[in-house]
């Protein structure tokens, strides 16, 4: 009993920050991902004894968070992530030049279509290889890596094009 | 390496440089260029993913957890007790049976082995000490009398064995001592006439509120002692 709940704790400790981040780049909501969050440790203690292998630990937490996340859909289907209304962070409390930029970068991000902008969180939150994001998505590889392609190249565009953009808005 | 290869896969893994493109950015400053400009975009998405996480987050998935599982752990607790208790219930329920439930299925079981259990007390020589009036006396708690004495009594006492209550009345036999029970008709154990075992046989009778059960030797004529108790005895209401 101690030693699951110190195992538990450990794993919300390591772990919560990434499948936040994680669960927030899927439904674009702070408070729908934290419920998922909550919602996926919740499960994930009731299966805690299945979990064999430490180092899986984190792709297991996804698949069930992912899993939690269609699950939202099947319980109530309306239109979901409609972003503009979604991804309103406040700005105005964010004051830095570096804060800025994120914000800007974010909303990018979030209008990236769903399979590329998957692919590119497990990549760069997750820290998961190719290999790796190919089995969670159930794709081959090869689609895996172009779509990171993809997505990294849109990311590039958009940030060699914003110095202009952001100068007008400044300006 | 050609150019489009290199940025393909450097593009879609900046992070994972193998052999190949290292090799190939050492010698091409504009692969340099271009890789170096790749990290300051990783670092910038990677920053713009990064969004900041509650502060509580980690404390409240714990406290949700522990409430639930305490929960659980009531719930289990519960019915652990219950469990307990249906245990205890049913091992009372068997000590019950085992303890105040009779031990012979029939009378010839019982009264066999009340006689081998008091065998050593009595000796066929012992001298005759009961009178009629005292054996009587102790007839009339099963509500019946003897008019007159049959044979040599040697020893007539209440006996308790196996629960229940009965007159055991010792007369002196042929070769060894005849045992006759006098014992209130006890549903639990079943009615038998006749009996035997490898040394002893007997025969039962059967009375209004009474079983009345010989036992003697293979020698001892039975059916004989039966006939006697029968004519001897009178049963009052």
């Amino acid at each position: 009993m101690a030693t699951k709940q110190v195992r538990y704790e450990a794993l919300v400790k390591a772990l919560h920050a990434d499948l936040y981040r994680y669960g927030y780049w899927l439904c674009h909501d702070k408070h729908i991902a934290e419920d998922l969050v909550q919602e996926t440790f919740l499960r994930a203690w009731r299966a805690l004894d299945s979990l064999k292998d430490e180092k899986a630990a984190k792709s297991w937490l996804i698949t069930i968070l992912r899993r939690e996340n269609a699950r939202r859909f099947e319980r109530k289907r309306f239109e979901m992530s409609e972003y503009e209304e979604a991804t309103i962070t406040d700005v105005k409390a964010t004051s830095s030049e570096q804060e800025i930029e994120n914000h800007w970068l974010r909303e990018k991000i979030a209008q990236m279509p769903e399979e590329y902008r998957e692919p590119l969180v497990l990549q760069v939150i997750g820290g998961f290889t190719g290999e790796e994001i190919a089995s969670m998505l159930s794709l081959n590889k090869n689609t895996v890596m172009t779509r990171l392609f993809r997505a990294r190249n849109q990311l590039k565009e958009a940030v060699d094009n914003e110095p202009k953009l952001r100068g007008l808005h400044n300006g | 390496m050609d150019d489009l290869q290199f940025r393909r896969s450097i593009i879609a893994d900046p992070k994972n440089r193998d052999d190949a493109i290292n090799a190939a950015i050492k010698d091409d400053p504009t692969k340099q260029k271009f890789a170096y400009e790749l990290d300051a975009l990783e670092n910038k998405i990677s920053q713009a993913m990064n969004i900041p996480v509650p502060d509580d987050l980690a404390n409240k998935l714990i406290l949700r957890q522990t409430l639930a599982s305490h929960q659980q752990h009531k719930r289990k607790t519960r019915a652990r007790l219950a469990m307990a208790a249906s245990v205890a219930f049913v091992m009372g329920l068997t000590v019950n049976f085992v303890m105040f439930s009779s031990t012979y299925k029939n009378l010839g079981d019982y009264a066999i082995a009340h006689v081998n259990h008091e065998a050593s007390y009595f000796s066929n020589n012992d001298q005759p000490n009961v009178t009629l009036a005292s054996l009587n006396d102790k007839m009339a708690a099963f509500k019946g009398s003897f008019d007159s004495t049959f044979g040599t009594l040697i020893f007539a006492d209440y006996c308790r064995f196996d629960g229940s209550k009965s007159l055991h009345l010792v007369f002196q036999g042929q070769s060894s001592p005849v045992n006759i029970f006098i014992l209130p008709d006890d549903e639990d154990i079943k009615f038998i006439a006749s009996f035997a075992n490898d040394k002893l046989q007997g025969k039962s009778l059967n009375f209004n509120h009474s079983n009345i059960i010989v036992v003697g030797d293979k020698n001892e004529p039975i059916q004989q002692w039966q006939e006697r108790v029968k004519k001897n005895i009178t049963w009052s209401i």
